[in-house]
């Protein structure tokens, strides 16, 4: 469970203390039953330090956990009450948008915004003014009365000096996520539990904190209270729209890892250095991406990138063409690392039509011509050292079939390595090359990974069967492994399997994860 | 083109160090997570490698104008059709271009239309010779928007040259009651702040190439012009002009 998920050796407190915050800093940490998997010394494991920030599942909601368990009864009844509430406010506030004298067709694309036929989470989110600064499907100021009532909901409880939670009625779970001065509201259907969704609404409020830090976004609404944050977020819809996409197609997001690309010990370590050689006085991260997967991360001594400012950096790089076209320089808040300031950033991608991607994180606004010539270093020595030819070769095929396992019936896996942030998987097999079998197999894995990292009752393990495939899942302190058989398979395969795909792991380590981390 | 010598890096500290560049740098440091808030190296400093750049040209408008379509057109001759796509932050692109006999290397930085950069849009165009302010012929606020930038520019960049450039004109070519913005009226404008009028369409190409001969032309007869009067005015102008006589003589 979470609390097994920490280092041994990494250096939390950093010796520029202003760069860091230290309040979420975790400092309890279990023993292993089992010595030879303990943390750190499982396949995958990094040599020496951690280049991310030890992360546990949920980790934003595992802080109030305790608050949430004593409370939990108290809301339910609340709940109750609320249900009935918005039916009526919901239907209320079409009737209001139909009467008016310009939304004819509004109170149509309202409905069908929030009863959708399509099984995929909404998301809004508002003021606490009840203002729509951002809706997932529909616009905003069509669905202005539901955000107005989902404000009212929110500010109903808390009157009573309560918190809502969720609303589970009729097979749809409604969310809220309270983050002043915003509330995040997620609407599913897809039988995600609570704590799924409140990892996605998280993702979505760092998103637009990664966009204007968490001071400007306070300052703006004590200012002013209806402030309208569209004007300030203008631009960022295809970025969120790309990150909810990641959120449910991507296992990283889930697990809270990085997948990296596999490449063979010698080239990674060419391209580490090279990258590591590349260096700038007020350079902190530099970070080489294939498409979604890492490459090499480079870091400044004692400053450790969190997986949420990485994933929301690779998703930033990849939702604008515009870096592909020149070399891109805007300022990006890593909200995990620090959420009062602003990073600034160069993303280039080495050709147009390549996926890699590189990006150089720096303390100062006025680095970019820096910067811009610490990625012509890096090339040229690549180029110098012939390894810029293998990466590109290597990124023809990011990934590896099953079959090199050697394992019957197994048609895909994740494995993640908790001490090195870093996991692995295979392509998907013939069964899941629809996009709709791929979020299906996703939504298998969500349900096995929010089981094992259950907030009152977690599991070790877990074994379920389909009629479509049986599903393993197993979590240590140093591992986290989901396996996904053919229904043919039988529990004594599945437990079986995994010795041997650990010695797999074990021998293909070099080439499925960065085991060294370089800092500058 | 002529190889340049790279400036000592005693001048370029020398350079950004003094007080009216200290003073305009903690203007615009609000949330910098680190100490180290001054910049000793030139934002335009002419690195090693094949990039380096005479002229910073700065691209300025409302969000959606057409800013990167118009450096798209330009830079690789091409038109993009698709969907919108933001320009985040900014991105900068080097082009070089004939003016006469010599070899003009523009540096042109796309800038995003949307407020939130606002507030550090000074970094983008601090030092530039040319802004290009984009408005969109069929849209009057985008035009109201350039008029704001005209007078930032005026405000923080005297020395900037200003192209105003109205965009997407295929579309009032083919529906004249499509066009939302007045020639005349523009005109007007143009003359009095004394700047540059263009109508371009990226999606023909049509003035595009005439646009930023005009501005590298323009650069080109003055860069020596500069040299007497910028003592201590705009060190980014006076650097670049430094090292560009010194290597014509």
């Amino acid at each position: 469970m979470a609390s097994d998920v920490h280092s041994k050796g990494v250096t939390w407190d950093t010796s520029n203390g202003n760069l860091t915050p230290v309040e979420h800093l975790p400092n309890s940490r279990s023993e292993s039953p089992t010595p030879g998997l303990v943390e750190g010394t499982e396949p995958g494991a990094g040599q020496e330090r951690a280049m991310f920030v030890h992360t546990q599942s949920f980790e934003d909601l595992t802080a109030d956990v305790e608050l949430t368990g004593s409370r939990l009864s108290e809301i339910e009844e609340v709940e109750e009450e609320k249900e009935e509430e918005q039916q009526q406010g919901g239907g209320g506030g079409t009737g209001e948008t139909g009467g008016g004298a310009e939304g004819v067709e509004e109170p149509k694309q309202e409905v069908h915004a929030v009863v959708r036929e399509k099984e995929e989470d909404h998301v809004f989110v508002l003021s606490e003014a009840g203002k729509p600064i951002y809706t997932r499907y529909g616009s905003e100021e069509a669905l202005s009365t539901t955000m107005g009532v989902m404000m009212a909901l929110v500010s109903f409880v808390e009157a009573n000096k309560n918190v809502i939670l969720s609303i589970h009625a009729d097979g749809l779970r409604v969310v809220f996520l309270r983050k002043s001065p915003l509330v995040l509201v997620c609407v599913s259907r897809t039988g995600q539990s609570d704590s799924e969704l409140w990892r996605e609404l998280h993702y979505v409020y760092y998103q637009i904190l990664s966009l204007l830090t968490l001071p400007q976004l306070q300052r703006v609404f004590q200012q002013r209270q209806s402030y309208d944050l569209r004007r300030l977020l203008s631009g960022s819809e295809r970025v969120t729209a790309g990150l909810l996409r990641l959120l449910e197609t991507d296992a990283g997001l889930m697990l809270n890892a990085t997948m990296s690309l596999p490449l063979c010990g010698t080239t990674r370590n060419i391209v580490c250095t090279s990258l590591q050689a590349a260096s700038s006085k007020n350079l902190v991260f530099s970070i080489l991406l294939a498409g979604d997967r890492l490459v090499a991360l480079i870091r400044k001594k004692e400053q450790h990138l969190h997986h949420t400012d990485l994933h929301l950096l690779s998703n930033l790089a990849a939702s604008s063409s515009s870096f592909r076209q020149g070399e891109g320089w805007t300022p990006v808040c890593l909200p995990k690392f620090n959420a009062s300031g602003f990073f600034h950033a160069h993303i280039s991608y080495f050709e147009p039509a390549s996926d890699l991607c590189l990006i150089l994180v720096s303390t100062d606004r006025e680095d970019f011509f820096n910067l811009s010539d610490c990625k012509q270093r890096f090339l040229e020595r690549l180029k110098k050292r012939n390894a810029y030819q293998t990466l590109k070769e290597a990124l023809h095929s990011p990934t590896y079939p099953v079959s090199q396992v050697g394992i019957p019936e197994l048609w895909h896996f994740i494995y993640k390595s908790k001490s090195s942030g870093l996991y692995t998987s295979p392509e998907l097999p013939v069964p899941y090359h629809t996009e709709e079998e791929q979020e299906r197999l996703m939504d298998l894995y969500q349900y096995l990974h929010s089981r094992l990292h259950h907030l009152t009752r977690p599991l070790r393990s877990i074994y379920r069967c389909t009629n479509t495939e049986n599903l393993l899942a197993w979590s240590t302190s140093g591992f986290e492994l989901y396996l996904c058989f053919s229904p043919l398979a039988t529990k004594a395969l599945a437990m079986s399997a995994v010795t041997k795909l650990l010695k797999w792991i074990r021998k293909e380590e070099d080439r499925l994860f960065i085991l060294n981390s370089l800092t500058y | 083109m002529m190889s340049y010598p790279v400036a000592p890096p005693v001048l370029l500290c020398g350079v950004s160090k003094t007080k009216s560049q200290t003073i305009l740098f903690n203007l615009l440091i609000e949330h910098q997570p680190t100490e180290d808030k001054f910049c000793f190296f030139h934002p335009e400093r002419p690195t090693m490698t094949a990039m380096r750049v005479d002229a910073k040209v700065v691209m300025l408008g409302k969000e959606s104008v057409g800013k990167t379509s118009l450096v798209e057109r330009y830079v690789h001759h091409r038109f993009l059709v698709g969907p919108y796509q933001n320009t985040i932050g900014a991105a900068f692109v080097a082009k070089s271009i004939n003016v006469g006999n010599k070899v003009i290397t523009l540096g042109i930085w796309d800038t995003a239309g949307s407020e939130r950069y606002e507030a550090m849009s000074r970094i983008y165009y601090r030092g530039a010779r040319a802004a290009i302010v984009c408005y969109d012929l069929t849209d009057n606020s985008s035009f109201q928007r350039a008029r704001f930038w005209v007078k930032e520019l005026q405000t923080f960049e005297e020395h900037c040259k200003i192209y105003l450039c109205g965009t997407k004109n295929d579309l009032v070519e083919g529906d004249r009651s499509a066009r939302q913005v007045d020639y005349h009226d523009v005109q007007d404008f143009v003359e009095e702040i004394g700047a540059q009028h263009f109508e371009t369409s990226s999606k023909t190409g049509n003035n595009v190439d005439a646009l930023f001969l005009k501005v590298a032309e323009d650069f080109s007869n003055s860069a020596f012009e500069f040299l007497p009067e910028e003592k201590g005015v705009n060190l980014d102008q006076k650097k670049n002009s430094y090292i560009y006589t010194c290597c014509h003589h």
